[in-house]
């Protein structure tokens, strides 16, 4: 694998067929309404003349649709924000700005009241090996719009602790903030990145990143009722 | 034991059933069929009857035999080739497909979907499809129409829908044709195209596919079940490949009188093509293929294997 935070966006093909972007683009709006469910993709079809049966196109059903919101905020990010050329903005502002971006995609796209239902598809067994891919592409983005463009050993490192900072906050965001101005979001990531400047490796390491999500997420998930 | 037996046997079985016909009708009948369709200058050319060369004029009249001499004991042989879970293979395939308009009343469609259910003989996709319709998508309208070449399978579909209450609601209607010309089927009329365990059975599949793709509507879907070649783990492979060439033919010998049936079925399915062959053609059709890439090299979960790739879903979806 490339050590690389070259934007992995830059130079890819669109990701999605000209179809799957009109349906999936319908079905999200949707999901204010009828959650990320089989329903949003079906009125979604519908919308722009396909059938009901035609969301065989998505083999992971609702899935799909939460794999769609997070592919293509995570393309939209470098346009919600721009960074004043020749200011000095340290790069740990710049993270957290970017992180905050993102969570208030959620909120303006109107699926954050249903993100629950979104983190709970992405908990699920199968699913999980995309989700975690997708969460380190966001990483990926986000240390590449902030400007730490460096490739050393610290790579492993800086992509994991921002995947669990991100990841955790996102969970605060969808459990217990959700107000408009992301206050105590804002409080809760500040946390966050403060345990990551402080105990560094420790918590940034690998193994242990990837054991603390998944015990939150099958805590999210079971909570939710899921069977796990 | 001596071969008389089982002989005696199936006779036995064969002579009360209602759908008997005398297999030199059958194959007077599956002819008649393939000297409409036949071009001329076509009459030398050769397919595969299993591992055998023979004249493609004499394909279809074989394959028919083959149906009819296991028409009444076709569930025993796909229980013999699938190890007995060919029935959760349909089952997955009619949930994953999902037919039956949900919420009917959320949006104006009042009128259920079409399905077309091609090589479905047995009634037995066409029975889950309208249990899924109805009960799980709560659609009292969707309608199947149950294709065949074969008049003996056909009857055996019947037999079994009647008993239900989809024929007294007039659900379902039934279809003799080659699934490699429609011409009964309207273009742009079918909502869901299913073919499970018959397309290794077609002369040429890609006229099939080409008829799937002219009868369906504009976000029609095109969905196929069927025995895939290859195991995608060798060791595996080698295990169920040797099962499958050396004991369902006698398997076939003992329980059918039959072994030649029972050899053909094996090798046909030898003869399929590889699933990202298969995925490749469905895609020439002119189908999109879910899961694929914008840039349409990548044709990795184009398909879904079953059981480590004893069969395999394939499905495609017309564009508008
Ligand atoms: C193994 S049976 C499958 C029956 C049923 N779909 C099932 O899954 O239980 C294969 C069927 O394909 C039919 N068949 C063979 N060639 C055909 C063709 N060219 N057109 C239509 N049906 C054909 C046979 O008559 C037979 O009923």
């Amino acid at each position: 694998m490339a050590l690389s935070y070259s934007s992995p966006t830059a130079l890819q093909p669109p990701p999605y067929r000209e179809a799957e972007s009109a349906i999936l683009s319908s079905a999200i709006k949707h999901v204010p309404v009828h959650g990320f469910t089989q329903q949003a993709l079906n009125l979604g079809a519908k919308d722009v003349g396909y059938l009901d049966i035609s969301t065989n196109l998505f083999p992971r059903g609702a899935y799909d649709l939460v794999l769609y919101h997070l592919v293509t905020q995570r393309l939209a990010l470098k346009h919600r924000i721009q960074f004043p050329e020749g200011q000095s903005i340290g790069v740990g502002r710049k993270v957290k700005s970017l992180i905050l971006e993102r969570l208030r995609a959620n909120i303006d796209t109107g699926v954050l009241p249903r993100y629950q239902e979104a983190l709970g598809l992405m908990s699920l067994a199968e699913n999980i090996p995309s989700s975690l891919r997708e969460l380190g592409l966001l990483s990926d983005e986000i240390w590449y719009l902030a400007g730490d463009t460096s490739v050393d050993s610290s790579w492993y490192t800086k992509r994991a602790s921002l995947s669990g900072v991100y990841a955790a906050t996102e969970v605060f965001q969808t459990t217990v903030d959700q107000s408009s101005d992301l206050k105590d979001t804002e409080e809760f990531l500040d946390r966050r990145l403060e345990e990551v400047r402080v105990v560094g490796s420790a918590v940034g390491g690998f193994g242990q990143w990837v054991g603390f999500q998944a015990g939150a997420f099958v805590n999210l998930a079971r909570s939710k009722g899921v069977r796990i | 034991m001596s071969a008389a037996v089982p002989r005696a046997a199936k006779r036995l079985r064969l002579a009360p059933s209602r759908s008997w016909v005398c297999s030199e009708c059958r194959r007077s009948f599956a002819s008649s069929v393939r000297q409409r369709q036949q071009q001329p200058g076509q009459e030398d050319k050769t397919t595969h009857f299993g591992f055998e060369t023979i004249s493609e004029s004499m394909k279809a009249s074989k394959v028919a035999g083959v149906f009819s001499s296991v028409a009444s004991n076709y569930d025993a042989m796909n229980d013999f080739m699938s190890l007995g879970i060919h029935r959760l293979w349909k089952d997955h395939f009619v949930r994953s497909l999902n037919p039956g308009v949900q919420y009917a009343s959320v949006h104006d469609q009042q009128e259920g979907q079409r399905i077309l259910d091609i090589a479905g003989g047995s009634g037995d996709i066409a029975i889950r499809m309208l249990d899924h319709a109805t009960n799980i998508n709560k659609d009292n309208k969707t309608h199947v129409t149950v294709s065949d070449i074969n008049p003996d399978m056909l009857a055996e579909g019947r037999k079994r829908l009647s008993a239900t209450s989809y024929q007294a609601d007039g659900r379902v209607d039934y279809l003799e044709a080659n699934a490699e010309d429609l011409s009964a089927v309207q273009s742009g009329s079918i909502d869901l195209y299913t073919v499970a365990f018959g397309i290794r059975n077609f002369t040429h599949k890609d006229k099939a596919l080409r008829e799937a793709f002219r009868v369906l509507k504009p976000g029609g879907v095109f969905a196929c079940l069927e025995f895939a070649p290859q195991l995608s783990n060798p060791l595996f492979n080698a295990v169920y490949k040797r099962w499958s060439f050396s004991a369902i033919p006698l398997i076939g010998q003992i329980v059918a009188a039959d072994r030649d049936s029972y050899q053909y079925l094996v090798e046909s399915i030898e003869r399929f093509p590889s699933q990202p062959e298969f995925a490749q053609m469905i895609k020439e059709a002119g189908f999109l293929i879910p899961g694929q890439k914008p840039d349409g090299t990548s044709i990795e979960g184009g398909w879904e294997d079953l059981s480590m790739g004893i069969a395999a879903i394939h499905k495609g979806v017309k564009p508008l």
